[in-house]
């Protein structure tokens, strides 16, 4: 159905695609993943010629789109795109959005093109916002309604850019329940998309985007449980943990703080709990600043991972510089509330000192 | 009280009714509405073909059209209107008022070319590409999507527009026009009473511009979009 060959895509110097090479089945789901940058945007967009390929060749249904005196308008009339901000027309209202097309293009009488579209939809849950504006629905309807203009042109292939990157977690559910759905109706669908979960679920394979070609691919149980290459590792990885340097002792300790909430509450950490992992970060990082960079650079990272087996919250600390280890005064000092606190709220604590760079190892 | 109104019915004979002079009006208010209603006409086509030769992609068009729009823009109405009655057409007699109707035509181009543009680029572009992607040529995007949008955007502006040309309309005494404003002037020399001519005289601008807005409300309600 969508075949891509050697397909490369810069923007002035910079090299985005470099060589993309793919076979897309009909019916197929991709679920599009990758560091952000990394292309998967402008992929998606090549495939509409909506990117002008540098060079390479996209074939829809055996026809070289980027080949001269193709009619575009022709292709795209059956492919339907979807964006992270909806673009929902503004001067319309949701039934009119989701006839328009069919009317001037397929050119079909109002009332066939209106009854089409109360039934879509009726698919997607709106039937009662057909006489709203798009400025007065939600976000998650807004992307519903932008799903639903694509189904009125009957699309063969749907391509979903982001399309939950910009609602909350309950507006996402709506929308990621109509994609769905969608995948079941035997369309070629290919997603960018930050959900991780949704992907493994609904994905027969999944593109790893990185260094301008599909780095790594496969089923999604490989790519989410066992990847193979070492970029794909290290990013699979990173979702599931939550990772930060702090370089100055002016850090930004509130999104430090917001940055591990987030990350815990992915995993519906009891909120107690996210309160004490950032008050042992927070004790623990003063007293290697106050002890080991006096006047100097702090160079200190450290990873938060929770692992839903043993329910389990994994911190690591690597700070460089002189052997220090906050454990080792003796146990009860009184001056040092900070460390008691992190003795106390800790249920294993460890340190190492190799090469310059201490570590410490806690269990919460 | 009654002295008040006797007044006022003295000032309508003197002014109005005395020597038919509200049909001498009625024919400056009809030159009035007619150069500008021509102006407007023809500048609103000036406009659009100023417009678009201002976002063409060719420089030398785009040039021309920013220099034009610059000059007429930046320059008083009259001295444009003068400069054509005196100089352009000065051995040619040919109907000032056609010479005024040129004028404002140019003069109102202009500033409706800007507002156009102004418009235009108003309107969200990746609307535009989500029609494209549904099948939509430029064309049709272009009618379907941005020409609505940016209609909507360019109204107020264009109200403005209009009202501004009407009464700029009133120095084209200048050039030997009889016109609405040049008709109460001369009542009101001939009278003697130069107030309450001149007062008439605003009253039926202000209805003018009234009129105007009228005419942009209708529609107006019911459609809510933003």
């Amino acid at each position: 159905m969508i075949v891509v060959r050697g397909l490369a895509k810069g923007f002035g110097r910079l090299e985005v695609l470099k060589q993309i090479n793919t076979d897309i089945r009909k019916g197929e789901c991709i679920a599009v993943i990758g560091p952000s940058g990394s292309g998967k945007s402008v992929l998606l967009r090549s495939l509409a010629m909506l990117e002008k390929p540098d060079s390479g060749s996209v074939f829809i249904n055996g026809v070289d789109i980027t080949g001269k005196g193709v009619d575009l308008n022709r292709i795209r009339e059956k492919m339907g795109m979807v964006y992270q901000g909806f673009h929902l027309f503004a001067h319309l209202n949701v039934l009119d959005n989701i006839t328009l097309a069919p009317r001037w293009i397929k050119k079909l009488k109002r009332s066939e093109a209106e009854d089409k579209a109360m039934e879509i939809l009726s698919m997607v849950g709106l039937v009662d916002k057909a006489r709203n504006y798009p400025h007065q629905l939600s976000g998650g309807q807004q992307q519903r309604i932008a799903i639903a203009r694509c189904l009125a042109m009957e699309p063969d292939i749907m391509l979903l850019d982001e399309p939950t990157s910009a609602l909350d977690p309950v507006m996402t559910g709506e929308v990621l329940a109509i994609v769905r759905k969608l995948t079941k109706t035997g369309l070629t669908m290919l997603i960018v998309t930050h959900e991780m979960d949704f992907a493994r679920e609904v994905a027969d394979r999944v593109f790893f985007i990185d260094e301008g070609v599909i780095y790594e691919e496969g089923p999604p149980e490989a790519i989410f449980d066992h990847p193979q290459r070492e970029k794909t590792r290290a990013f699979i990885s990173r979702l599931k943990t939550f990772y930060y340097e702090i370089r100055s002792i002016a850090f930004d300790m509130v999104s430090m703080n917001a940055g591990i909430e987030h990350f815990c509450r992915k995993y519906a950490v009891a909120i107690q709990r996210i309160y004490r992992v950032q008050l042992v970060l927070e004790e623990l990082i003063m007293e290697v600043l106050k002890q080991c960079y006096p006047g100097s650079q702090p160079d200190i990272s450290f990873t938060v991972e929770y692992v839903e087996e043993c329910d389990e919250i994994f911190i690591r600390l690597d700070y460089r510089g002189v052997e220090f280890n906050p454990f080792s005064r003796a146990a009860g000092d009184a001056d040092d509330l900070g460390m008691v606190l992190v003795r106390s709220s800790s249920r294993q604590q460890e340190h190492f000192f190799k090469e310059g760079n201490n570590r410490i190892n806690l269990k919460l | 009280m009654d002295a008040f109104f006797t007044t006022i019915a003295e000032s309508v004979q003197k002014n109005l009714l005395a020597g038919d002079a509200y049909l001498t009006v009625l024919g400056g208010l009809w030159v009035t509405v007619l150069i500008s209603a021509l102006g407007l006409g023809f500048g609103t086509i000036c406009g659009a073909l100023l417009c678009s030769l201002r976002m063409s992609a060719i420089p030398v068009l785009s040039g021309v059209s920013r220099l034009m729009i610059a000059v007429l823009r930046g320059s008083p109405v009259l001295l444009l209107l003068m400069l054509l009655y005196y100089v352009v057409f000065a051995d040619n007699r040919i109907d000032p008022v056609i010479i005024a109707v040129i004028a404002y035509a140019f003069n109102s181009g202009a500033h409706i070319a800007e507002l156009m543009r102004s418009a235009l680029e108003a309107v969200d572009q990746r609307q535009l590409e989500a029609a494209r992607m549904l099948g939509f040529s430029r064309t049709k995007a272009f009618l379907a999507i941005t020409l609505p949008q940016a209609g909507r955007i360019a109204k107020p502006m264009y109200q403005g527009v209009i009202v501004n040309t009407i009464q700029w309309t009133s120095v084209v005494g200048y050039v030997t026009i009889t016109d609405l404003t040049r008709t109460v002037n001369n009542i009101g020399n001939r009278t003697g009473d130069p107030f309450f001519s001149l007062f008439f005289g605003m009253l039926i601008y202000l209805g003018l511009s009234y009129l105007v807005s009228v005419l942009f409300s209708i529609g107006e309600k019911g459609s809510e979009t933003p």
